[in-house]
C-alpha cells in the first residue's frame, strides 16, 4: 500500500524529460553530422511505431489481453489500404481495377496515371488520405471484433498463441493471394503525397506527428474516463470488476476493436509512406515483437513511457545500422555483418528490462481521483483537524 | 515403400513432435512458453550440418550432439534468466517474454554463425537442402523410417523415465501437485533444470530432423514455430502425450491432409498449407477449449450412451 503523498510525488516528470532530452541531443547530432533525410526516417518510424506500441498498450497494458497477434490488425490496414482505395480510384477513371489491379504488369502502369491524377488535385489528395485512415480504422475494428469472439472463451496463454498463430496466417493469405495485394510481388500505393513533391519526407513526418498527437491525446482520454478505470480493474483483477457488476466480455471487446483500429490505422499509414505494400514485410517478428519490446521497455501500462521506449530504441537500431561499419568493424573480419546486432539488441534489451527493470524506464502511475491540488488541500485539512484535536 | 508426400509428412510429424512435446513439458513444469524452442530447433539442425559438413560419414550419429547442445542451450536459459523469475513468481506473460528475448539472442547468433562459415569455410549454410545427404532404404528415404522410430524411442525413454525411476516420479509428482511435492522433500529447482535439459534437447533433435524434409535456413525454426505452438495447444498443454500427439497431428495433417486437398480441389491450394493446421487448431479450440488433453473421454462416452437410452426410453 503506498502513501497517498508519494502519488503525488510521482507525478514530476523527472525521468520522462531527461530521457527525451538525450534522445533530443542525439538526434540533432545526426542531423548536423548526417544531414536531416535520415532524422526524417528515423521520426517517421518512430511516429508509426509509437501509434502501433500505444494501441498495444491499450490492450495488454491497460486491460491486460495477452495479444501476441498485433500484426494482424496492422495487416488488416495495410491489406485495405493496398486493395481497395487504389481500385476506387482507378473505377472512377476509367482504368483498370479489377482483379488485374493488383497484377504487377498492370499495377505498375495503373498506379503512375492515378498519380497524374492525384497531383493536380489537393482537395482529391487529402481526402484521399483520409478515406484511407478511415477504411483503415473500419477494417481493423472489424478484425478486432473477430479476434475478440476467441478472447472470451479462451484462457490467457491459449489465446497469446493462437493469436500468433492467425497472424502468420493472415501474412500467407497475402503472399498467396494475388489479387489482394499483389502476393509475392508488391503492389502500389498511389500516394496523396505527390501534391507535395520535393518536400515529401517533411509532410509525412508532419502529418505523422499531427496523427501521433491525436492518437496519445485519444489514448491518454480514455485511460482517465470511467471507462479506463474499468480497463485496469478488469486487469488487476476480473473477479473485482465481476463482482461490481461489469461486463467483462464486453469491455474486453471494446478494448479489442479501439486497440485494433489504431494499430490498422499504423499499419495503413506505414504503407502509405513506403508507397508499396508488400505482404512477406508483415512479420509478426517487425509488428508484434518490436512493439512488444517496445512497450516493455517504455513500462507496461504507461502511455508516456510507450513513446520514449519507441524512441530510444528506434534511436538506438538507428545508430547501429550507421555506425556499424566504424564500431563493429572488427566483425566484418571473419565475415560477419554486424546488422545482426540489432536482434541481439533487442534481445537484450527485453531480457535486461525483465530481469531488472520489471516496471521499465517510466513505471505505470496510479491515476488520482481528483486533481494533486485539491488532494493536497484535503490531505493539509484533515491534518490541521488531527493536531487540533486532542489525543485519547 | 513410402510415396514420397507420406515419407515428406512422417518425417515432418515427426519433428513437431517432439518440439510440442518439448513445449509441452516446459509449460507443464515452469509455466513458461518457450519462444526459444524456435532458435534451439535451427540450432539442433546447424549442428547436425556443422559436423556432416566437416566430418561427413552417416548424418544420423550427429542427431545425439544436437539433442546434447540443446539441453545446453536449455540449462543456460534455466540458470540465467528462468530461475531468477521462477523465483520472483513472474506472470506467464513475462516468462513467455524474456524466453522471446533468448531467441532473439540465438537468431542473431545463428546469424552471424552462417555469415562466418560462408566467409571462412566457403561453405553455404543459409539454403541446405539436408535431404540430398540422406540414403535409401527401402525403397524409401531413410529418413521416412528412421525419424519416426528416434520420435518413438524418445516418447517410450521418456515414458520410462516418468514412470520407473525415481526421480522421474518425483518430478510427475512436482508437476501434480508442486506444493505438496515440495512439502514432501522434492527439490522443484531440480526437477525444473531436467525438464528444460529435456525440453532444450527435444527441440534441438526436433530441428535437426526437420532440416530432413524442408530447406534449412537460418529462419527455419522461426517459420515453424506457429505449428510447434498448435501442436502442443492441440493436444491441450497440460499432458506430455498429448503434446507429442497433437504435434504428430499437426505435422500430417499439413502434409497429407494439403496432398488430398490439392489432388481433389486444385494445385493453387498448395500455397496456403498452413492455414490447415491452424484451422484443425481452431476448430478444436472452439469445441474443446482446453485441447485434446483436456477432454474427459469417459465422462463423454457417458454422455452419449445416457443420450442413446434416452432416445430409447
Amino acid at each position: 500500500m503506498r502513501n497517498i503523498g508519494d502519488v503525488l510525488k510521482q507525478n514530476l516528470m523527472k525521468r520522462e524529460v531527461i530521457i527525451s532530452l538525450v534522445m533530443l541531443l542525439v538526434l540533432t547530432y545526426l542531423a548536423i553530422s548526417l544531414g536531416f533525410p535520415i532524422i526524417f526516417s528515423t521520426l517517421i518510424l518512430f511516429f508509426i511505431f509509437s501509434i502501433v506500441t500505444l494501441s498495444l498498450n491499450l490492450e495488454v497494458g491497460h486491460t491486460g489481453i495477452s495479444q501476441f497477434g498485433r500484426v494482424i490488425a496492422v495487416i488488416a490496414g495495410a491489406f485495405v489500404v493496398g486493395a481497395i482505395p487504389g481500385r476506387i480510384l482507378a473505377f472512377l477513371y476509367g482504368l483498370p481495377f479489377g482483379l488485374e489491379y493488383a497484377d504487377d504488369a498492370v499495377n505498375y502502369k495503373v498506379v503512375p496515371l492515378i498519380h497524374k491524377i492525384l497531383e493536380k488535385d489537393i482537395a482529391l489528395a487529402l481526402g484521399f488520405l483520409l478515406f484511407c485512415l478511415v477504411l483503415a480504422g473500419l477494417s481493423g475494428a472489424l478484425i478486432g471484433w473477430l479476434t475478440s469472439r476467441p478472447a472470451i472463451r479462451l484462457r490467457e496463454a491459449y489465446l497469446g498463441i493462437s493469436l500468433l498463430a492467425f497472424g502468420d496466417f493472415f501474412m500467407w493469405v497475402g503472399h498467396n493471394w494475388e489479387p489482394l495485394v499483389g502476393g509475392t510481388t508488391a503492389v502500389f500505393i498511389p500516394d496523396p503525397f505527390r501534391i507535395v513533391w520535393g518536400y515529401r519526407m517533411q509532410a509525412v513526418a508532419f502529418t505523422l506527428l499531427a496523427i501521433l498527437v491525436l492518437v496519445y491525446l485519444f489514448i491518454e482520454r480514455i485511460t482517465k474516463s470511467p471507462f479506463g478505470r474499468t480497463l485496469k480493474m478488469l486487469r488487476d483483477s476480473p473477479l473485482v470488476s465481476r463482482v461490481y457488476g461489469k461486463d467483462i466480455v464486453k469491455i474486453r471487446t471494446q478494448s479489442l476493436v479501439i486497440g485494433s483500429a489504431i494499430a490498422a490505422i499504423g499499419g495503413a499509414l506505414y504503407v502509405i509512406y513506403t508507397g508499396t505494400c508488400t505482404a512477406i514485410g508483415f512479420t509478426r517478428l517487425t509488428w508484434t515483437f518490436w512493439p512488444w519490446a517496445y512497450m516493455m521497455l517504455g513500462g507496461v501500462g504507461s502511455n508516456i513511457g510507450m513513446v520514449l521506449g519507441v524512441l530510444v530504441l528506434t534511436v538506438s537500431r538507428t545508430l547501429i545500422i550507421l555506425y556499424r561499419k566504424s564500431l563493429f568493424g572488427f566483425l566484418l573480419l571473419w565475415g560477419i555483418d554486424p546488422i545482426w546486432l540489432e536482434f541481439t539488441l533487442l534481445g537484450l534489451v527485453i531480457i535486461f528490462i525483465i530481469l531488472f527493470m520489471p516496471y521499465g524506464l517510466v513505471p505505470e502511475k496510479s491515476e488520482t481521483v481528483l486533481p494533486s491540488g485539491r488532494i493536497k488541500a484535503i490531505l493539509e485539512s484533515v491534518r490541521k483537524q488531527s493536531s487540533q484535536t486532542p489525543e485519547n | 515403400m513410402f510415396p514420397p508426400w507420406l515419407a515428406g509428412g512422417l518425417v515432418y510429424a515427426s519433428a513437431l513432435s517432439l518440439t510440442a512435446g518439448g513445449i509441452t513439458l516446459l509449460y507443464i513444469t515452469t509455466r513458461t512458453f518457450n519462444f526459444a524452442h524456435a532458435s534451439m530447433a535451427t540450432f539442433g539442425f546447424y549442428i547436425t550440418y556443422i559436423f556432416y559438413s566437416f566430418r561427413g560419414g552417416n548424418l544420423y550419429q550427429y542427431l545425439p550432439l544436437s539433442f546434447l547442445f540443446g539441453s545446453l542451450l536449455g540449462i543456460i536459459c534455466y540458470i540465467g534468466l528462468n530461475r531468477p523469475l521462477l523465483k520472483r513468481q513472474a506472470s506467464t506473460i513475462t516468462l513467455m517474454m524474456s524466453t522471446l528475448g533468448y531467441d532473439l539472442i540465438l537468431l542473431s547468433i545463428i546469424q552471424m554463425l552462417c555469415d562466418y562459415l560462408s566467409y571462412t569455410f566457403k561453405l553455404y549454410p543459409r539454403r541446405v537442402t539436408m535431404s540430398a545427404f540422406d540414403f535409401e532404404m527401402f525403397g524409401t528415404s531413410a529418413a521416412s523410417i528412421i525419424t519416426p522410430l528416434i520420435a518413438i524411442t524418445i516418447l517410450t525413454l521418456l515414458h520410462l523415465f516418468l514412470t520407473r525411476t525415481k526421480f522421474g516420479i518425483s518430478m510427475r509428482a512436482s508437476i501434480e501437485n508442486p506444493i505438496l511435492a515440495s512439502a514432501s522433500g522434492i527439490n522443484s529447482d531440480k526437477v525444473y533444470l531436467m525438464s528444460w535439459v529435456i525440453g532444450g534437447g527435444m527441440a534441438a533433435l526436433g530441428g535437426a530432423v526437420m532440416s530432413l524434409t524442408m530447406t534449412g535456413t537460418p529462419v527455419m525454426g522461426m517459420t515453424v514455430i506457429p505449428y510447434m505452438f498448435a501442436g502442443a495447444i492441440l493436444g491441450g498443454l497440460e499432458n506430455i502425450y498429448g503434446g507429442i500427439l497433437g504435434g504428430f497431428i499437426v505435422g500430417l495433417a499439413e502434409y497429407v491432409g494439403i496432398y488430398y486437398l490439392a489432388v481433389k480441389v486444385g494445385p493453387w491450394i498448395l500455397g496456403y498449407r498452413m492455414a490447415l493446421p491452424l484451422l484443425i487448431m481452431a476448430i478444436t479450440l472452439l469445441l474443446f477449449p482446453r485441447g485434446l488433453a483436456g477432454i474427459q473421454w469417459s465422462y463423454l462416452l457417458e454422455s452419449i450412451k445416457r443420450a442413446r437410452k434416452g432416445a430409447k426410453s
